[in-house]
């Protein structure tokens, strides 16, 4: 039985689709969905916390259905949600105590102790926690997630708005609840973090999952290079086989290549002939990044904004 | 059910580290009480201390239960009713916590506003009485918090909700029996405050005062509180599937 099984799990917002047929397989692993603002993420978290009904299709956690065994399945898992709730008015220890208390945890106040000495809290537990950094805020969140020995955890976006080393920190201690064999989803825009951190990762894009796999696996699936120019002038873009564009941002064009040796020069040479500036051409193996553009393609905003399904997506219920 | 508590001692422990919050909501009804009580030259009555005393209750029940619902807003726009909607515990005692959180603060003010008129002269009543004005203002308080967090779940924003509030509460109070008897009442006023809710727990209370026991209005309370709560429930499950 796998921690998190989803079949052709689809949710609208009215006449918006979400998240579409979605089906994923997930066990004792960090888990990344990745995908850019507004395609379906957050939605598809809040389905599998049950949350959000949906639309069409099934999903179980921990062999519970989420429509239909809603409080079994809310007692297998935990949900940190993106947005930072937690009550600045009450300190790191009543923050966690009420979670264990709500939770119905036996010995509650012990409990506590233990997680807030696993998150390194201890001796800022009787603060108010308005004076704690936002990396303490999300180790605290991730405190109260974890009083009640959760078996798959949700966390959306974790390291949102954090700095370098409070990012690390959180991806070490979700790496060592990995370890003591829980499975943990997490969505996340840090494609870098998602290279280093998950185990497994899910590309979706409009709701649909466009790449799917290890982070190697699907950068060696590209086995091609990357090339970037920086130029200025008129550009139009030299076509050759062998070459694709990828983007285009501003001065930077990016180009994969077969073989990117020898596309250098022959990229500098059109160019330029086509009358523009070459300042500069660079030459690196591809990352999780172009991954991810290579998947979702070049993302257009949407083009006639629509105030109501904007309004409906925001509001996420009803 | 232990949840219900929990949820109650946190909005709780909030409160009442809020210092202005709690200052200003034990000093409104005392002004209240101490300006519009003694300062009014009125006829009709000796001692109009004594008569408005269950107005001014009735109307701090009124306007704490209805702010009250902002708590609820702000727990859904900070996120905190989602991360709360994905606990094991039952999801309706997220509900009824604030419901009997805000009640409670109600019966706190309400205990200030009785020691206050009690200190500047109003009569001194027997336990029972006293009883009475209690079990009258928390069944008219958990009505009124019943439907104020309900409203809070459809209102979207902090603004719409405080609209919503002044638009309720400042018509029902001055179009009630708080501030005069009926029989000094214009006759478009007497229609209106007839059957104006808040009229229906002040002059329960006013017959406490006067030796009476209201069984009927404390009945159709009891019945209304019950009928409430339980389409407040019903509502609360149906938003939070």
């Amino acid at each position: 039985m796998n921690a998190i099984e989803t079949h052709d799990l689809t949710r609208y917002y009215h006449s918006l689709c979400a998240v579409d047929h979605l089906s994923l397989s997930i066990n004792n692993e960090i888990f990344g969905l990745l995908g850019p603002n507004g395609s379906g993420k957050t939605t598809t978290v809040l389905m599998l916390t049950t949350l959000l009904h949906p639309t069409e299709g099934t999903a179980s956690v921990c062999g519970y259905d989420i429509a239909r065994e809603g409080e079994k399945v809310r007692r297998q898992l935990s949900y940190v949600p993106q947005e930072m709730a937690v009550d600045i008015k009450m300190t790191g220890r009543e923050n966690v105590l009420f979670f264990a208390h709500l939770y119905g945890i036996p010995r509650a106040k012990d409990k506590t102790d233990e997680v807030l000495a696993v998150m390194e809290l201890t001796d800022r537990a009787d603060d108010l926690i308005r004076t704690y950094s936002g990396g303490m805020l999300r180790r605290l969140e991730l405190a109260q997630a974890l009083v009640h020995d959760p078996a798959v955890l949700f966390l959306d976006e974790p390291t949102i708005g954090l700095d370098v080393a409070a990012r690390k920190k959180i991806w070490e201690h979700i790496g060592a609840l990995r370890k003591s064999g829980m499975t943990i989803f997490v969505t996340t825009h840090y494609m870098d973090e998602a290279d280093l951190y998950c185990d497994r990762v899910g590309i979706i894009s409009k709701g649909k999952v466009v790449a799917l796999g290890q982070p190697s696996a699907l950068k060696s699936e590209l086995m091609t290079d990357i090339i970037t120019a920086k130029v200025s002038g008129p550009v139009s873009i030299p076509t050759r086989e062998g070459i694709f564009l990828v983007g285009q941002a501003a001065d930077e064009i990016t180009f994969t290549a077969e073989n990117g040796r020898e596309a250098l020069p022959y990229l500098a040479q059109a160019l330029s002939a086509n009358g523009a500036i070459v300042h500069s051409l660079s030459l690196r193996e591809p990352t999780l990044d172009d991954v991810f553009l290579h998947a979702v393609g070049n993302q257009d905003e949407p083009r006639n904004f629509d105030d109501h399904q904007f309004r409906t997506m925001l509001r996420r219920r009803k | 059910m232990s949840s219900i508590w929990y949820y109650m001692e946190r909005d709780m422990i909030k409160w009442l580290r809020g210092r202005v919050a709690v200052i200003s909501l034990l000093i409104m009804p005392a002004a209240w009480l101490i300006f519009v009580g003694l300062a009014l030259p009125v006829t009709f009555t000796g001692n109009y201390l004594d008569f408005i005393t269950p107005g001014i209750l009735v109307m701090t029940m009124l306007a704490s239960s209805m702010a009250g619902g902002t708590l609820l807003i702000f727990d859904k726009i900070l996120g905190f009713l989602n991360k709360f909607l994905a606990l094991p515990s039952p999801r309706e005692s997220i509900l009824f916590g604030k419901i009997l959180f805000i009640t409670i603060r109600g019966v706190i003010q309400s205990t200030i506003i009785l020691v206050v008129a009690t200190l500047i002269g109003a009569t001194i009543l027997s336990l029972a009485q006293y009883g009475m004005i209690y079990l009258i203002l928390v069944l008219f308080g958990l009505v009124i918090s019943g439907i104020a967090t309900t409203v809070a779940l459809y209102v979207e924003d902090h603004d719409s909700y405080a609209a919503f509030n002044t638009l309720i509460t400042m018509p029902l109070f001055f179009t009630s029996s708080a501030l005069m008897p009926y029989s000094v009442m214009p006759p478009w006023l007497r229609a209106i405050a007839s059957v104006n809710p808040l009229s229906f727990a002040i002059d329960a209370i006013r017959s406490v005062e006067s030796g009476m026991v209201p069984f009927i209005q404390v009945g159709i309370l009891a019945i209304l509180c019950v009928v409430v709560l339980a389409v407040c429930m019903q509502v609360f499950r149906k938003m939070t599937v």
